[in-house]
């Protein structure tokens, strides 16, 4: 394993059983993520990318592939050896903070329950005193600590949520559309303090959104999905300009600009997405691809390498490279 | 004044339960031409729906009251009218797209028999008239008609939300009203729907406020731009007034704080603090709190609207020259 990596994911795969045949949500996906740095996956709804985030943290188990962390494959050890071993250094933060919060605990006891959890050792004081110190880290107020979740407002029932993430002290945290439920001012709030702690403790982050700006301002590098395929792969500076997918190309420019003198060109795309269940072997972004040709009807696309550091998944990808 | 289609001025909406009253909609006048679209844009909280609603006369029984101010259609005080006339002007003249397709569409009639729901009841014709209706709005919507027996579990959201246009316009109204119409759909679905507003608001000529948060469809979407906080409009002008010289310090700061895909920023801006609680309005200006501009006169004054170019308003104290010096 590559020193610099803190992780490494190789083919991984989650199909999940339905009456009406296999849905691949996560489909032979293979990417590494480097220490201390974030990768945003983005992609629509249904591309797989909640399920690629759960799927890492064991709380979906993989159908096929490796990950690789500190030399373990945490893919395939036992479910109860992952958890006792290695749940506390991958920790999520969810999207919803309004669901994903016990309405009946106080904001002390929210952020208490996960440290009492991991550390049996710990004194009912210590407990306290390592909870008070995550509130004050993520920006809660000392008064809040009796408050239920209803009293507060969404971006800080988010830090509750990055509270009880960090409480274990983890390497490693798989970011579920963090901000998407919170309103602009306030997401700007919780951006910054996810990049502040990042900054502190060292922290990587997987950032898991399908909002193309926020992605682009936080992350080193960035993965676009597709019905559960990585399509393309490169750094976050590159991903405006020169992104090369036609899928990348045209969900770019589906994105409005807040900017009255920006025109740019917009690729509308026909169609939808096409069914994730028992998916041809064939480009999976063909049937709404203003490019295809019968090669990629015919054969499917392997993510390769472009240009240093960017990788895409289409045939002709070299004829997008501007 | 005869192209104005409607004026709203001074309208005070309040929600009032038994503990408190919640001061959702403070004194907002603007008016919207023919054919024009207005974005009215603000954070949760800061009374754009419930603007809205007023409009439509839907606030909630009981709790919502407008307490004072005009909403004129065409000429006509729409407060003044009975539930009765106001039922003839809701989804005949004025219609609203709701932000959930998946839940204002109902689950077990037919797409089919619920645009031609709207047709009959708004004009005199047979059933079979209604329901061929509906099939040309199916496909004016880009939805092929032959799919107008099948129920709204058979689309997708996007589709669901092309019923929901195609609903909202079978009556040819003329003013739209859409509410967060693309905020629960993906960005190349939200492409589609915004290509496709576009194209029938020309065609029919229909005015539209379009509610929204984003400020990027309001940049695509939009002539004019209002923008709303603690219930109050702060600043108003046309698109490039708003987009290009923003005077009211909220708005400014709202365009700092969001991620840029074309600029990079190490740090985002932040507006510190909160959205003001509605129900604990304070008496001066209620953006004193979070603002990076401020002075030691606007904890003591509300300022009004003041007009600082030709036809570009903004509520801040800044611009208004007797409080100067």
């Amino acid at each position: 394993m590559d020193s610099k990596n803190l992780l490494e994911v190789k083919n991984l795969k989650k199909y999940f059983q339905t009456p009406r045949g296999l849905l691949h949500a996560v489909d032979n996906v293979t990417f590494n993520i480097e220490k201390g740095k974030t990768i945003g996956i983005v992609g629509e709804s249904g591309c797989g990318k909640s399920t690629l985030g759960k799927t890492l943290m064991r709380l979906h188990q993989p159908t096929a592939g490796e990950v690789m962390f500190k030399d373990a494959d945490i893919a395939n050890i036992p479910l109860k050896e992952f958890k006792k071993k290695y749940r506390a250094n991958i920790q999520m933060i969810f999207q919803d903070p309004y669901a994903s919060l016990d309405p009946r605990m106080s904001i002390l006891q929210l952020i208490e329950e996960p440290i009492k959890v991991n550390n049996k050792s710990l004194s009912k004081a210590q407990v306290t005193e390592k909870a008070r110190e995550m509130m004050e880290l993520v920006g809660l107020a000392k008064r809040l600590e009796g408050a239920y979740p209803h009293e507060l407002d969404g971006g800080r029932r988010q830090r509750i949520g990055i509270a009880r993430a960090l409480s274990l002290n983890p390497e490693f945290i798989v970011c579920d559309e963090p901000v998407s439920a919170l309103d602009v001012s306030i997401q700007a709030q919780v951006l910054n303090l996810l990049q502040d702690l990042q900054e502190q403790r060292g922290l990587t982050y997987m950032f898991i959104t399908h909002d193309m700006s926020v992605v682009k301002h936080i992350s080193d590098d960035i993965a676009v999905m597709y019905l559960g395929q990585m399509i393309e792969k490169c750094s976050a500076d590159r991903i405006f300009r020169d992104t090369i997918h036609p899928y990348s190309q045209a969900l770019l420019s589906a994105i409005p600009i807040p900017n009255v003198h920006v025109k740019h060109e917009r690729m509308v795309l026909k169609g939808e997405l096409t069914s994730p269940i028992d998916p041809k072997p064939c480009c999976r972004f063909a049937a709404r691809c203003p490019y295809a040709t019968d090669k990629c009807l015919a054969e499917e696309p392997k993510l390769r390498e472009i240009l240093p550091n960017h990788q895409v998944a289409c045939h002709f990808a070299e004829k997008f490279v501007k | 004044m005869s192209d104005t289609l409607l004026s709203v001025k001074d309208l005070v909406i309040h929600y009032e339960t038994e503990d408190e009253v919640v001061e959702a909609v403070n004194k907002i006048s603007f008016d919207i031409k023919k054919g024009e679209v207005l974005g009215l844009v603000g954070e949760t909280g800061a009374g754009k729906t419930t603007t809205a609603l007023g409009i439509l006369g839907l606030l909630p029984a009981k709790v919502g009251h407008v307490i004072q101010g005009s909403i004129e259609l065409e000429g006509k005080d729409l407060l003044k009218l009975s539930e009765k006339e106001m039922r003839q002007i809701r989804g005949k003249k004025i219609s609203m797209i709701f932000q959930d397709p998946m839940t204002a569409l109902n689950p077990v009639k037919t797409v089919g028999d619920q645009i031609a729901e709207v047709v009959l009841l708004h004009n005199q014709c047979s059933k079979a008239e209604a329901l061929k209706r509906a099939q040309e709005m199916l496909a004016m919507v880009g939805i092929v008609p032959e799919r107008y027996k099948d129920y709204p579990h058979q689309f997708s959201g996007g589709m669901k939300q092309r019923i929901v246009i195609a609903i909202a316009l079978a009556c040819e109204p003329e003013l739209l009203i859409a509410d967060e119409p693309t905020t629960a759909l993906d960005v190349t679905i939200q492409a589609q729907i915004l290509d496709m507003m576009r194209k029938l608001q020309k065609e029919q000529g229909t005015s539209v406020i379009l509610i929204t948060h984003d400020l990027g469809v309001v940049a695509e979407m939009c002539d004019n731009c209002a923008v709303m906080y603690g219930g109050e409009l702060v600043e108003y002008g046309t698109l490039e007034q708003v987009f290009d010289n923003p005077k009211h310090p909220y708005t400014r700061a709202l365009y700092k704080s969001i991620p840029s895909l074309d600029k990079d920023v190490e740090r985002l801006e932040v507006i510190p603090g909160l959205v003001p609680d509605p129900s604990d309005l304070p008496e001066y200006c209620s953006f004193f709190e979070r603002c990076s501009e401020k002075c030691d006169k606007c904890n003591k004054y509300d300022p009004v609207s003041t007009e600082v170019e030709p036809g570009h308003y903004a509520k801040c104290l800044q611009y208004m020259k007797e409080w100067e010096g």
